[in-house]
């Protein structure tokens, strides 16, 4: 677990509706953390759990599977949490991810140098985005409605692209895919990497804060001058721009672009774990640190009931019930918040009326 | 006695929004309930439409005591509400929705039509109306919708109906229409609690009357040889919340906003100036405009001529961000839904707009964004000072003080502050506050303030000079050296009834 939590994203953690009054113990501080973060109970429970059960889950060459399949989520999940803080939703990115890998694959197979394959497949994600983008935040249409269509017609460009299925890329280019560095493979850093700039993103910048502003109000962010239509402009090509790379990394890993085949289903992975996150599909609300938390957790429980020999059916329905569970759990812990701050507010009430 | 309420009580969060009401509402009798903004009437309603559940007290209908209700029970009460806001579904018939909910039916199943379409004749005749009961209710104009709702609650054999400024949307001949309707009612032997604040109305319609303010009844009586300067009197009440004499105007110095011919769908040209440190009032009725003015000029309507100058400089306004630039600012009326991002901390709120100006080479300088709310929570008296509070959790006085810190601190650079209905929602003791910090932002910055409000307590307490608006034009213009609420009341009611 601790090689797996990298301590500037925990660091860079967004607080949205911050603990109140300094004046509670730090005891009472870290259990409203623990409050606001339930998942990360449930990680550290169930890892312990698979771990004294079966012995093998944190053992590297496991661990570095999980964080390889986990690492292209949250490459895509960054952008795509922040869209969803921003009031918005992109349901196209498993397409895009396909198209990306088949771009990356033609331009390898001509010839090209990998990098210049991997530009190619970041900017045709972009180019999605960016009709994403036109079509949601200038012509004003429901991002749900244009972004499930692309689903579809993206899915149909990529298999136009490459009607066959391409493979063996070369070694130069597999190394995207299964290459370390310092130990590390490739992926995991350029994920780790996403999610800080992501973090700092929301945190230390105007533009971050006003991500935030716009979900939560987007009528108040506009008469406080915030330009509500670029920032999701924007996340839209970002997170165009993060799946396309992320077909790049799964095409490399694969050493095969079956256009048909990748990334399936990939939409949903990356939602789910944006909302075991804590990232309330009625934005305003949710961090960076949650979308970790969330894809950790995705990835770490289907990996727990493999270890523990649950049948691949089995495990689907586990998956979908933890989704159901954690929104059940967040909902609960919700809750218990606002009773909490209803009791602070009677109290900063009898402090304040009496003046 | 149809409906008697005793005790009636209702705190949200730190807002006590009613305080100890009685009311006690009989069969054929029309009820008056006058009151300014934020007195309470409306909570009055939502707890007897079952839209909220009292902190203390009882309602007890036909002997039948509740401690609350909710909107079932009270449709089952015998209660019947018109809220403003009608609450219709445009492109049902006015058959489905007479009978929405209530459907008669063969087998439970099937809707019987012809039976429902003949009650409907009966009801839409009883109520006066003349439109097909087929018609979809969108073809209707408000005035019609409105008789469609009461029909409704004929229909529901309501025994008590509550009016909520029926009149307000309704045009001249419509308005007589109601008043007819009400009295006939009345004789069929209906309890009508009649909430308004015109006083006309009350005089030709009510039996009884009662006034509130600051969610408690301060005046209560049969109508019987009461006057119009009675009422006037009641309604205006004690010495004005937080009143103490303007501090004076630099004279003769140079407007900081100057308006010429200003023109907008609904405004045909308005002309207006604002000194620095000078507080003017926008006073006028529901519709009269005066929202509209300010949006206007804050861009989030466009209009279509006249000039704005800030400090003898020309704007040109299409958004907001614009009219920020040029150092316009508006704490809107609906702080909920314009204003605030409730989630977020009073800190973000209060810099959401100045952190870019803060911030250096794109990064935020959470340093100075401290420094800027913290010197604006001590100079407004901000409570809690503690910039971590999700700004949903204070009290409405305190989160105007912060809508006002957004546009008014260290670094905003605002010029002009505009403020439609300041104190809406906002109990009395925060009031005389933010009455304070407006008139330091005006005296100690030199920010000129154009607020709107129907309240002339609220104009005699702040304004130095009042423009009083009436469909869209600034009729009448007051220093208000000399002037009191009474004036005010006098000429808006006198202008009400010079309207045709």
């Amino acid at each position: 677990m601790s090689t797996t939590s990298p301590p500037a994203v925990g660091g860079a953690r967004t607080r949205t509706s911050p603990a109140p009054a300094a004046s509670r113990s730090p005891v009472g501080a870290a259990g409203a953390w623990l409050v606001k973060n339930p998942l990360v109970v449930l990680l550290v429970v169930m890892v312990a759990g698979v771990q004294l059960a079966t012995g093998s889950q944190l053992a590297w060459g496991n661990l570095r599977g999980v964080l390889l399949d986990a690492a292209v989520i949250a490459i895509v999940a960054a952008p795509v949490g922040m869209l969803i803080i921003s009031g918005y939703i992109d349901l196209s990115v498993g397409s895009t991810l396909a198209l990306g890998g088949v771009v990356a694959g033609k331009v390898v197979q001509s010839g090209a140098n990998p990098a210049v394959a991997v530009l190619a497949a970041v900017a045709a994600g972009a180019a999605i985005g960016v009709v994403n983008a036109v079509l949601t935040t200038v012509f004003g249409l429901s991002s749900f409605i244009v972004t499930l269509g692309m689903l579809t017609a993206v899915r149909g460009v990529a298999q136009l692209v490459t009607p066959l299925p391409l493979s063996n890329f070369g070694d130069a280019f597999g190394f995207l895919g299964i290459g370390n560095v310092a130990g590390v493979p490739v992926a995991v850093l350029v994920a780790v990497a996403v999610l800080v700039v992501a973090a700092v993103f929301l945190t230390r910048t105007p533009a971050g804060r006003h991500v935030y502003a716009i979900g939560v109000n987007r009528e108040a962010a506009f008469l406080s001058g915030v330009d509500v239509r670029r920032i999701p402009f924007l996340l839209f090509v970002a997170a165009g721009a993060t799946a396309g790379l992320a077909g790049a990394i799964t095409v490399a890993r694969l050493n095969s672009a079956p256009a048909s085949q990748l990334g399936l289903g990939f939409e949903l992975s990356v939602l789910t774990a944006v909302l075991l996150g804590g990232i309330a599909l009625t934005g305003g609300e949710g961090s960076m640190f949650g979308v970790l938390v969330g894809v950790l957790f995705m990835g770490l429980l289907r990996n727990g009931l493999t270890l523990l020999g649950v049948p691949t059916f089995w495990q689907n329905v586990a998956s979908g019930v933890a989704l159901v569970a954690a929104v059940g759990i967040a909902a609960a812990t919700q809750l218990a918040r606002h009773r909490l701050q209803a009791r602070d507010a009677r109290r900063l009430d009898d402090a304040t009326t009496a003046g | 006695m149809t409906v008697s309420i005793r005790g009636l009580t209702k705190r949200y969060g730190a807002t006590l929004a009613l305080d100890d009401v009685d009311l006690d509402l009989a069969a054929g009798e029309v009820h008056a309930l006058l009151g300014h903004n934020g007195a309470g009437k409306s909570t009055v309603i939502k707890c007897l439409g079952g839209g909220t559940s009292p902190t203390a007290g009882t309602l007890t209908v036909h002997g039948t005591e509740h401690r609350a209700l909710d909107p079932r029970s009270s449709i089952a009460a015998g209660i019947a509400v018109i809220y403003q806001h009608l609450s219709l579904i445009d492109r049902l018939t006015v058959t489905e929705n007479l009978f929405l909910g209530q459907e008669s039916t063969t087998a439970g199943v099937f809707v019987r039509r012809a039976e429902q379409r003949a009650r409907a004749l009966e009801l839409l005749d009883r109520v006066g109306l003349t439109v097909s009961p087929d018609t979809p209710v969108g073809e209707l104009t408000i005035g019609q919708r409105q008789l469609v709702e009461i029909a409704k609650a004929l229909g529901r054999d309501a025994r008590l109906l509550v009016l909520d400024e029926p009149s307000a949307a309704l045009s001249p001949v419509e308005a007589r229409r109601l008043a007819g309707l009400v009295g006939q009612l009345k004789d069929d032997g209906i309890a009508i609690l009649y909430v308004t604040h015109l006083l006309n109305e009350v005089l030709e319609l009510a039996d009884r009357t009662t006034v509130m303010r600051d969610g408690r009844v301060v005046w209560s009586s049969p109508m019987a040889g009461v006057t119009k300067q009675d009422l006037v009197t009641a309604v205006s009440g004690r010495a004005s919340a937080g009143a103490a004499a303007p501090a004076p105007v630099t004279a003769g110095a140079d407007p900081v906003l100057d308006v010429r011919d200003l023109r907008a769908p609904g405004l045909p040209g308005v002309s207006l100036q604002v000194r620095p440190g000078e507080v003017v009032g926008l006073y006028g009725l529901v519709g009269s405009g005066r929202s509209r003015l300010l949006e206007t000029l804050f861009g989030r309507r466009r209009a279509t001529g006249g000039t704005v100058h800030v400090d003898g400089v020309p704007v040109r306004v299409a958004t907001p961000d614009d009219a920020l630039r040029a150092g316009l600012a508006l704490v809107p009326g609906d702080r909920l839904q314009q204003g605030l991002f409730g989630s977020l901390s009073s800190a973000e709120n209060t810099v959401m707009r100045v952190m870019s100006l803060l911030a250096r080479t794109g990064w935020r300088r959470r340093g100075a964004e401290r420094q800027v709310f913290a010197s604006a929570a001590g100079a407004f008296g901000l409570r809690p000072a503690d910039p971590s509070v999700a700004v949903a959790r204070l009290s409405g006085g305190n989160q105007q003080k912060v809508l006002i810190a957004r546009w008014v601190n260290d670094r905003a650079g605002t010029r002009v502050l505009l403020l439609d209905d300041p104190t809406q929602g906002v109990d009395v003791g925060a009031r005389a506050e933010i009455y304070q910090v407006v008139r330091a932002v005006a005296a100690e910055h030199g920010i000129g303030v154009l607020f709107a409000s129907n309240d002339p307590d609220e104009v005699v307490a702040l304004a130095h000079r009042c423009l009083v608006m009436r469909r869209g034009e600034v009729v009448d213009e007051l220093d208000m050296g000399a002037t009191t609420e009474q004036t005010l009341l006098d000429l808006i009611h006198r202008d009400l009834e010079h309207t045709p």
